[in-house]
């Protein structure tokens, strides 16, 4: 049953896609799944490749429809929501960080997180001024003008981490963060990420099959066999 | 404009991308500018030929309204007249030693040929003329060549009406080019006395008017309140005119369809866009942007791309049309025969009216179909970001 303090709620959500593009019998990915984030909490859902991970990341993010059971953000059913307030509700309450940065080539890191803010609701100098800040908390004050191309795989995901957060958002869903940094790198966006999740008090839904990394979460859960177990 | 929207427009039109994407700018710029400017040219051209035609037609061939009365000089006030001339007219054989030719000849006094009438024509004088009691006459070039005459030679010129035949020599006096040679092949022109002496009862006398042509009608109307029977020189050329007016509408028409073309042609360029930057477009719906926001700012770069190319296009176009009456004439010197039925002499006058329609039919034919094209950007998955990287 849902709660009130309940941010992210999933019930019953099963999900399948079809074996081929002409159709043919489906494959069933996840089963009357549930699962429950809490505000400041972090999650990890961790399981072998192929196993759902990603694809309960993005239904729970509301980037994918389920074929049943229902998906709640706050107050609000993600089902029945339209577009438009699915892009607002993206905007100003969850945070993205994917294994590639995504961010837009044309764009220095600066802008790349002004545009987040921006998109989020802050006029052109609030979005200046919050970007700075938070790619300062990131470690890049130095880096604002430089283009995505520029920038090197960890500095890359560090901006992407503050265009997350510039907007205070209740939550990040962040899907294999750092499956393509090294060891070093690595290490240093996890701890970042931690340390401004916890200062912020943002929850945090991680995708990941690194374990050391999922143990710095509040609660693992492993997918396996289309369900979701509670291992840690 | 939605500051999300502003800044994408920027970097869209190359302002603070870099130089590939500057470079595609400009070169999606210069495209759209060569074909305006060919469309600008080409309707330009077409203008100016038909209103060069019309006014040669109008200015040494009938005037711009015919009056026909008795002796006494028509008099009316109006600010738009410039001049009344008497002249006569009959139609004649001409014979040279060799040829002979249909032709028109007109009668004119020596204030016939005033600035107006002199700017659409050049005429060479003979140079060691002999003196003669001959009748001088002034026939064209083109007739020259085709009567295998030159100046100073002497020819025969007859009236062939119903009672009568009646010959009388005369001499090439000067010879005249106006550059059209329809024109050219059929009118001479002599004294008017000399013309009224021989030809008496032959000779249709009148009065050309030369007017303003936006002020024809009403010029005719106040002549014809005053009495007089006025025929303007579309009445008295109605398939000449009519062909004129014809071409230049087809011509318009043409230029209208390629203009649509063209605005399809943008929407594709817009269609590039989108396709080029799904996985952008896509981390743009991710991180929340409504699609109506990138479709606005991509709208807005195409525009200003278009409204760009539109204005370079048309003032290129214009430049290239400046620079036709040397290229024309020297065209015109080299007398191919393909071109012998083209007017190659005439002044460049920019068609506002026309240009705007082509303008206007562009930037709307874009407006619309970049707009429907960019529909496509709502159906760009925010997910897709993921895939494509």
């Amino acid at each position: 049953m849902k709660r009130s303090t309940d941010l992210v709620y999933l019930h019953q959500v099963s999900k399948s896609f079809p074996a081929t593009l002409r159709g043919g019998e489906p494959i069933q990915i996840l089963e009357s799944v549930d699962l429950t984030v809490q505000r400041s909490r972090a999650i990890a859902i961790t399981g072998n490749s192929g196993s759902g991970k990603s694809t309960l990341l993005q239904i729970a993010a509301g980037l994918m429809g389920c074929d049943h059971g229902e998906v709640w953000f706050e107050h609000e059913k993600l089902g029945e929501m339209d577009n438009r307030a699915l892009s607002a509700l993206r905007s100003r309450r969850m945070g993205f960080i994917f294994q590639a940065s995504l961010l837009l080539e044309d764009f220095t890191a600066s802008e790349n997180v002004e545009m987040a803010a921006m998109i989020g609701g802050s006029s052109k100098g609030e979005a200046r001024d919050k970007a700075h800040e938070i790619l300062s908390l990131v470690g890049l004050s130095a880096r604002l003008s430089h283009r995505p191309d520029q920038l090197s795989g960890g500095e890359k995901q560090r901006v992407a981490i503050a265009r997350a957060l510039v907007n205070e958002p209740a939550i990040l869903f962040a899907d294999e963060p750092t499956g393509s940094l090294d060891e070093g790198n690595a290490a240093m966006v996890e701890d970042l990420l931690f340390s401004l999740v916890r200062q912020k008090e943002v929850a945090l839904l991680l995708v990941t099959h690194n374990l050391s990394f999922a143990r710095r979460c509040d609660e693992i859960h492993r997918i396996s066999e289309r369900n979701l177990e509670v291992i840690g | 404009m939605n500051p999300v929207s502003r800044l994408l427009t920027l970097r869209k039109l190359g302002i603070g991308a870099n130089r590939a994407a500057r470079r595609r700018v400009i070169f999606n710029i210069v495209l759209i500018t060569l074909v305006v400017s060919i469309l600008v040219l080409a309707q330009i051209f077409v203008v100016s030929m038909s209103r060069g035609i019309a006014d040669k037609w109008a200015l040494l061939a009938d005037g711009h309204l015919q009056l026909y009365v008795d002796k006494r000089q028509p008099m009316i006030e109006h600010p738009s007249i410039e001049t009344i001339d008497r002249v006569g007219e009959v139609n004649a054989l001409l014979y040279s030693p060799d040829k002979n030719q249909m032709v028109r000849v007109k009668g004119v006094e020596q204030s016939y040929f005033n600035d107006s009438r002199l700017a659409q024509l050049t005429i060479t004088q003979s140079e060691n003329a002999s003196p003669s009691t001959l009748a001088k006459i002034m026939i064209s070039t083109t007739l020259a060549e085709r009567l295998a005459v030159k100046i100073d030679d002497r020819l025969a010129l007859m009236l062939v009406s119903n009672d009568a035949i009646r010959a009388q020599l005369c001499i090439i006096g000067a010879l005249y080019d106006t550059g059209y040679h329809e024109l050219d092949e059929q009118l001479v022109f002599c004294d008017l006395d000399f013309l009224e002496h021989l030809f008496t009862s032959g000779v249709t006398v009148y009065y050309e008017v030369l007017t303003q042509e936006r002020n024809l009608e009403t010029v005719k109307g106040d002549f014809e309140r005053a009495g007089y029977m006025a025929t303007t020189w579309k009445e008295q050329n109605p398939a000449l005119s009519g062909n004129l007016e014809t071409s230049r509408q087809a011509v318009l028409a043409v230029m209208v369809a390629v203009a649509i073309l063209c605005g399809y042609f943008i929407s594709e360029l817009s269609s590039q866009m989108v396709e080029d930057d799904k996985a952008r477009i896509a981390t743009l719906h991710l991180i929340g942007a409504q699609p109506q926001v990138v479709r606005r700012a991509y709208w807005t770069a195409v525009m200003v791309i278009t409204t760009v190319s539109i204005a370079l296009g048309t003032a290129l176009g214009i430049l290239f049309a400046r620079q036709l009456p040397p290229l024309l004439a020297t065209i015109a010197a080299r007398s191919y025969s393909a071109l012998s039925f083209y007017l190659l002499d005439f002044p460049i006058r920019v068609p506002v009216l026309d240009l705007s329609i082509i303008a206007s039919v562009l930037f709307c034919v874009s407006a619309v179909s970049v707009h429907l094209s960019l529909r496509r950007v709502s159906a760009i998955d925010a997910l897709s970001c993921v895939r494509f990287d």
